[in-house]
Protein backbone atom coordinates (compact mmCIF):
# COMPACT_ATOMS: atom_id res chain seq x y z
CA UNK A 1 0.00 0.00 0.00
CA UNK A 2 1.29 3.42 -0.89
CA UNK A 3 -0.06 6.92 -0.51
CA UNK A 4 1.36 9.21 -3.16
CA UNK A 5 1.32 12.99 -2.92
CA UNK A 6 0.81 15.10 -6.00
CA UNK A 7 0.96 18.83 -6.48
CA UNK A 8 -1.83 19.71 -8.90
CA UNK A 9 -1.83 23.08 -10.61
CA UNK A 10 -5.42 24.16 -11.30
CA UNK A 11 -5.36 26.97 -13.86
CA UNK A 12 -7.42 28.80 -16.45
CA UNK A 13 -9.08 32.19 -16.98
CA UNK A 14 -11.06 33.90 -14.24
CA UNK A 15 -14.71 32.83 -13.74
CA UNK A 16 -14.50 29.54 -15.64
CA UNK A 17 -15.29 27.64 -12.42
CA UNK A 18 -11.92 26.41 -11.14
CA UNK A 19 -12.69 27.01 -7.47
CA UNK A 20 -16.22 25.68 -7.86
CA UNK A 21 -14.86 22.49 -9.46
CA UNK A 22 -12.26 22.15 -6.74
CA UNK A 23 -14.75 22.66 -3.89
CA UNK A 24 -17.21 20.23 -5.44
CA UNK A 25 -14.44 17.63 -5.74
CA UNK A 26 -13.31 18.23 -2.16
CA UNK A 27 -16.83 17.85 -0.82
CA UNK A 28 -17.50 14.64 -2.82
CA UNK A 29 -20.15 16.40 -4.86
CA UNK A 30 -22.10 17.90 -2.00
CA UNK A 31 -21.03 21.52 -2.11
CA UNK A 32 -21.68 23.82 -5.08
CA UNK A 33 -20.74 27.39 -4.31
CA UNK A 34 -23.52 29.53 -5.75
CA UNK A 35 -21.89 32.86 -5.08
CA UNK A 36 -18.77 33.94 -6.90
CA UNK A 37 -15.70 34.81 -4.85
CA UNK A 38 -12.66 35.77 -6.85
CA UNK A 39 -9.52 33.82 -5.93
CA UNK A 40 -6.77 36.39 -5.46
CA UNK A 41 -3.71 34.21 -5.10
CA UNK A 42 -3.49 30.48 -4.63
CA UNK A 43 -5.79 28.47 -2.42
CA UNK A 44 -4.46 25.03 -1.54
CA UNK A 45 -7.07 22.30 -1.27
CA UNK A 46 -6.12 18.82 -0.06
CA UNK A 47 -8.09 15.80 -1.21
CA UNK A 48 -7.33 12.08 -1.53
CA UNK A 49 -8.39 9.77 -4.31
CA UNK A 50 -8.40 5.98 -3.87
CA UNK A 51 -7.14 4.07 -6.87
CA UNK A 52 -9.20 1.18 -8.19
CA UNK A 53 -8.02 -2.41 -7.75
CA UNK A 54 -5.42 -1.57 -5.12
CA UNK A 55 -5.12 -0.09 -1.66
CA UNK A 56 -3.07 2.77 -3.11
CA UNK A 57 -4.19 6.37 -3.04
CA UNK A 58 -3.09 9.76 -4.28
CA UNK A 59 -3.37 12.77 -2.01
CA UNK A 60 -3.74 15.89 -4.13
CA UNK A 61 -2.49 19.27 -3.04
CA UNK A 62 -4.55 21.30 -5.48
CA UNK A 63 -3.12 24.76 -6.12
CA UNK A 64 -6.33 26.55 -7.08
CA UNK A 65 -4.80 29.55 -8.84
CA UNK A 66 -6.26 32.97 -9.55
CA UNK A 67 -7.15 33.47 -13.20
CA UNK A 68 -6.75 37.24 -13.30
CA UNK A 69 -3.51 38.43 -14.86
CA UNK A 70 -2.76 40.91 -12.08
CA UNK A 71 -2.16 37.98 -9.69
CA UNK A 72 0.04 36.08 -12.11
CA UNK A 73 3.41 36.92 -10.55
CA UNK A 74 2.44 35.82 -7.06
CA UNK A 75 0.63 32.75 -8.38
CA UNK A 76 3.55 31.52 -10.48
CA UNK A 77 5.92 31.79 -7.50
CA UNK A 78 4.02 28.86 -5.98
CA UNK A 79 4.05 26.66 -9.07
CA UNK A 80 7.51 25.08 -8.62
CA UNK A 81 7.93 21.33 -9.16
CA UNK A 82 4.34 20.51 -10.16
CA UNK A 83 3.21 16.87 -10.43
CA UNK A 84 0.07 17.22 -12.55
CA UNK A 85 -1.99 19.91 -14.29
CA UNK A 86 -5.72 20.58 -14.52
CA UNK A 87 -6.64 23.27 -17.07
CA UNK A 88 -10.20 24.59 -17.05
CA UNK A 89 -12.17 26.68 -19.54
CA UNK A 90 -15.80 27.72 -19.92
CA UNK A 91 -17.56 26.16 -22.94
CA UNK A 92 -19.54 29.40 -23.39
CA UNK A 93 -16.37 31.50 -23.68
CA UNK A 94 -14.18 31.13 -26.75
CA UNK A 95 -11.64 33.44 -25.13
CA UNK A 96 -11.23 31.18 -22.06
CA UNK A 97 -10.57 28.24 -24.40
CA UNK A 98 -7.94 30.17 -26.38
CA UNK A 99 -6.23 31.17 -23.14
CA UNK A 100 -5.56 27.53 -22.28
CA UNK A 101 -2.51 27.50 -24.60
CA UNK A 102 -1.04 30.36 -22.58
CA UNK A 103 -1.83 28.69 -19.23
CA UNK A 104 -0.32 25.43 -20.43
CA UNK A 105 2.88 27.17 -21.49
CA UNK A 106 3.14 28.93 -18.12
CA UNK A 107 2.68 25.70 -16.19
CA UNK A 108 5.16 23.80 -18.34
CA UNK A 109 7.80 26.44 -17.65
CA UNK A 110 7.93 25.08 -14.06
CA UNK A 111 8.38 21.36 -14.75
CA UNK A 112 12.19 21.37 -15.09
CA UNK A 113 11.90 18.80 -17.85
CA UNK A 114 9.84 16.30 -15.83
CA UNK A 115 6.65 14.66 -17.06
CA UNK A 116 3.49 16.48 -15.99
CA UNK A 117 0.30 14.56 -16.81
CA UNK A 118 -2.50 16.98 -17.63
CA UNK A 119 -6.22 17.22 -18.29
CA UNK A 120 -8.33 19.84 -20.03
CA UNK A 121 -11.77 20.44 -18.57
CA UNK A 122 -14.58 22.21 -20.42
CA UNK A 123 -16.97 23.41 -17.72
CA UNK A 124 -20.53 24.84 -17.71
CA UNK A 125 -22.00 22.31 -20.16
CA UNK A 126 -25.42 23.02 -18.57
CA UNK A 127 -25.45 26.34 -20.48
CA UNK A 128 -25.95 24.53 -23.80
CA UNK A 129 -27.77 27.43 -25.48
CA UNK A 130 -24.83 29.78 -24.95
CA UNK A 131 -22.18 27.24 -25.84
CA UNK A 132 -19.51 28.51 -28.28
CA UNK A 133 -16.73 25.90 -27.98
CA UNK A 134 -17.68 22.52 -29.43
CA UNK A 135 -16.51 19.22 -27.99
CA UNK A 136 -14.55 18.17 -31.06
CA UNK A 137 -12.32 21.22 -31.37
CA UNK A 138 -11.60 21.17 -27.63
CA UNK A 139 -10.74 17.48 -27.70
CA UNK A 140 -8.59 17.90 -30.79
CA UNK A 141 -6.53 20.68 -29.22
CA UNK A 142 -6.21 18.74 -25.94
CA UNK A 143 -4.92 15.64 -27.73
CA UNK A 144 -2.44 17.71 -29.74
CA UNK A 145 -1.03 18.90 -26.41
CA UNK A 146 -0.96 15.47 -24.77
CA UNK A 147 -3.88 16.30 -22.46
CA UNK A 148 -6.99 14.23 -21.83
CA UNK A 149 -10.27 16.05 -22.39
CA UNK A 150 -13.33 16.04 -20.13
CA UNK A 151 -16.54 18.04 -19.94
CA UNK A 152 -18.21 18.93 -16.68
CA UNK A 153 -21.12 20.82 -15.31
CA UNK A 154 -20.13 21.74 -11.81
CA UNK A 155 -23.58 23.24 -11.32
CA UNK A 156 -25.27 19.95 -12.19
CA UNK A 157 -22.62 17.96 -10.26
CA UNK A 158 -21.65 16.14 -13.44
CA UNK A 159 -18.33 14.46 -14.09
CA UNK A 160 -16.35 16.50 -11.56
CA UNK A 161 -14.34 13.52 -10.25
CA UNK A 162 -13.19 11.98 -13.51
CA UNK A 163 -10.47 14.53 -14.35
CA UNK A 164 -8.84 14.05 -10.93
CA UNK A 165 -9.14 10.26 -11.07
CA UNK A 166 -7.43 10.34 -14.45
CA UNK A 167 -4.60 12.47 -13.06
CA UNK A 168 -4.25 10.18 -10.04
CA UNK A 169 -3.91 7.13 -12.28
CA UNK A 170 -1.38 8.83 -14.53
CA UNK A 171 0.74 9.91 -11.56
CA UNK A 172 0.54 6.43 -10.05
CA UNK A 173 1.73 4.98 -13.36
CA UNK A 174 4.75 7.28 -13.32
CA UNK A 175 5.48 6.09 -9.77
CA UNK A 176 5.37 2.44 -10.82
CA UNK A 177 7.65 3.10 -13.80
CA UNK A 178 10.21 4.92 -11.65
CA UNK A 179 10.05 2.22 -9.02
CA UNK A 180 10.92 -0.38 -11.66
CA UNK A 181 13.90 1.67 -12.80
CA UNK A 182 15.16 1.96 -9.22
CA UNK A 183 14.61 -1.74 -8.51
CA UNK A 184 16.61 -2.63 -11.61
CA UNK A 185 19.51 -0.50 -10.31
CA UNK A 186 19.61 -2.02 -6.86
CA UNK B 1 35.37 3.20 14.25
CA UNK B 2 31.78 1.95 13.86
CA UNK B 3 28.90 2.45 11.43
CA UNK B 4 26.42 4.09 13.80
CA UNK B 5 23.61 4.13 11.22
CA UNK B 6 22.85 0.42 11.29
CA UNK B 7 19.70 -1.01 12.79
CA UNK B 8 21.85 -3.89 14.02
CA UNK B 9 23.82 -1.42 16.13
CA UNK B 10 20.67 0.15 17.57
CA UNK B 11 19.98 2.97 15.10
CA UNK B 12 16.38 3.82 14.22
CA UNK B 13 14.64 5.93 11.60
CA UNK B 14 12.31 7.92 13.85
CA UNK B 15 10.65 10.01 11.12
CA UNK B 16 10.19 9.76 7.37
CA UNK B 17 7.86 11.90 5.27
CA UNK B 18 6.95 9.17 2.79
CA UNK B 19 5.91 5.60 3.13
CA UNK B 20 5.43 2.83 0.65
CA UNK B 21 4.99 -0.22 2.85
CA UNK B 22 7.07 -2.26 0.42
CA UNK B 23 9.97 0.17 0.75
CA UNK B 24 10.02 1.31 4.38
CA UNK B 25 12.53 3.83 5.76
CA UNK B 26 14.21 1.04 7.78
CA UNK B 27 15.75 -0.02 4.47
CA UNK B 28 18.09 2.98 4.75
CA UNK B 29 19.81 1.50 7.80
CA UNK B 30 19.77 -2.24 7.04
CA UNK B 31 23.32 -2.21 5.67
CA UNK B 32 22.23 -3.12 2.14
CA UNK B 33 22.07 -1.11 -1.08
CA UNK B 34 19.60 -3.40 -2.85
CA UNK B 35 16.83 -2.29 -0.49
CA UNK B 36 15.71 1.32 -0.36
CA UNK B 37 13.26 3.92 0.86
CA UNK B 38 11.44 5.84 -1.86
CA UNK B 39 9.80 9.24 -1.65
CA UNK B 40 6.16 9.18 -2.76
CA UNK B 41 5.71 12.62 -4.23
CA UNK B 42 6.43 16.34 -3.73
CA UNK B 43 9.35 18.06 -2.03
CA UNK B 44 10.84 18.64 0.46
CA UNK B 45 11.16 15.14 1.94
CA UNK B 46 13.03 14.23 5.10
CA UNK B 47 14.04 11.44 7.43
CA UNK B 48 15.70 11.40 10.84
CA UNK B 49 18.12 8.74 12.06
CA UNK B 50 18.52 8.27 15.81
CA UNK B 51 21.71 6.61 17.08
CA UNK B 52 21.87 4.40 20.12
CA UNK B 53 24.50 6.70 21.63
CA UNK B 54 26.05 10.10 21.28
CA UNK B 55 28.36 9.65 18.29
CA UNK B 56 31.45 11.59 17.34
CA UNK B 57 30.86 11.58 13.58
CA UNK B 58 33.74 11.65 11.14
CA UNK B 59 32.18 10.61 7.84
CA UNK B 60 28.65 10.36 6.41
CA UNK B 61 28.04 8.45 3.17
CA UNK B 62 24.71 8.44 1.38
CA UNK B 63 23.76 6.24 -1.55
CA UNK B 64 20.71 7.47 -3.41
CA UNK B 65 19.04 8.01 -6.77
CA UNK B 66 17.80 11.27 -8.33
CA UNK B 67 18.43 13.40 -5.24
CA UNK B 68 19.22 16.95 -6.35
CA UNK B 69 19.61 19.10 -3.26
CA UNK B 70 20.28 17.71 0.22
CA UNK B 71 20.67 19.36 3.60
CA UNK B 72 21.91 17.57 6.70
CA UNK B 73 21.06 18.80 10.21
CA UNK B 74 22.26 17.38 13.50
CA UNK B 75 20.98 17.26 17.02
CA UNK B 76 23.11 16.36 20.02
CA UNK B 77 20.44 16.05 22.72
CA UNK B 78 18.61 12.80 23.57
CA UNK B 79 15.29 14.08 22.18
CA UNK B 80 14.69 15.44 18.68
CA UNK B 81 14.81 19.12 19.51
CA UNK B 82 17.25 21.86 18.51
CA UNK B 83 18.49 20.70 15.17
CA UNK B 84 21.20 22.77 13.59
CA UNK B 85 22.33 22.83 10.01
CA UNK B 86 25.54 20.96 9.23
CA UNK B 87 25.80 21.23 5.47
CA UNK B 88 23.97 21.52 2.19
CA UNK B 89 24.97 19.96 -1.12
CA UNK B 90 23.87 19.80 -4.75
CA UNK B 91 24.19 16.26 -6.11
CA UNK B 92 25.14 15.32 -9.67
CA UNK B 93 22.51 13.38 -11.58
CA UNK B 94 23.51 9.81 -12.40
CA UNK B 95 22.10 7.48 -15.03
CA UNK B 96 21.99 3.74 -14.52
CA UNK B 97 23.80 3.81 -11.20
CA UNK B 98 23.31 5.10 -7.68
CA UNK B 99 24.61 8.42 -6.47
CA UNK B 100 27.22 8.05 -3.76
CA UNK B 101 28.25 11.12 -1.77
CA UNK B 102 30.64 11.42 1.20
CA UNK B 103 30.68 14.19 3.76
CA UNK B 104 33.45 14.72 6.31
CA UNK B 105 31.94 15.95 9.54
CA UNK B 106 35.22 16.37 11.42
CA UNK B 107 34.15 14.74 14.68
CA UNK B 108 30.93 16.68 15.23
CA UNK B 109 28.80 15.18 18.03
CA UNK B 110 25.29 13.97 17.26
CA UNK B 111 22.53 11.76 18.61
CA UNK B 112 20.38 12.31 15.51
CA UNK B 113 20.97 13.30 11.92
CA UNK B 114 18.19 14.79 9.83
CA UNK B 115 18.37 14.49 6.04
CA UNK B 116 16.25 16.99 4.12
CA UNK B 117 15.86 16.34 0.40
CA UNK B 118 14.91 19.76 -0.91
CA UNK B 119 14.56 18.80 -4.56
CA UNK B 120 15.00 15.90 -6.93
CA UNK B 121 15.88 15.18 -10.54
CA UNK B 122 12.59 13.29 -10.77
CA UNK B 123 9.18 13.21 -9.05
CA UNK B 124 10.44 10.37 -6.86
CA UNK B 125 13.86 9.79 -5.28
CA UNK B 126 15.27 6.84 -3.40
CA UNK B 127 17.75 6.47 -0.55
CA UNK B 128 19.44 3.08 -0.39
CA UNK B 129 21.91 3.41 2.41
CA UNK B 130 23.30 5.91 4.88
CA UNK B 131 26.57 5.12 6.63
CA UNK B 132 27.76 7.13 9.60
CA UNK B 133 31.34 6.45 10.58
CA UNK B 134 32.32 7.56 14.04
CA UNK B 135 33.07 6.58 17.59
CA UNK B 136 30.81 6.12 20.60
CA UNK B 137 30.89 8.87 23.19
CA UNK B 138 29.97 7.40 26.56
CA UNK B 139 27.80 10.12 28.01
CA UNK B 140 24.63 11.47 26.37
Amino acid sequence: MVKLRAKCILAGDATVGKSALCQLFRSDGTHFQKNYTMTTGVEVVVKSVNLPESNDSVEFFIFDSAGKDIFLDSVEKLWGQPSVLCLVFDVTSEQSFKSCAKWLERARAHTQGLQMPGVLVGNKTDLSVRRTVDTESAREWALSQGLEYFETSVKETENHEVPFRTLALAFHNIYREKLEVIQALA
Amino acid sequence: MIDAALSSSGAQVVLATSSDENHPPENIIDGRTDTFWISTGMFPQEFIIRFSNLIKVTLVTIQSYNVQSLRIDKCSSPDTTDFEKVLEKEFEQTEGQLQSEDFSLGGTRATHLRFIIKSGYDHFVSVHRVMVEGTNENHM
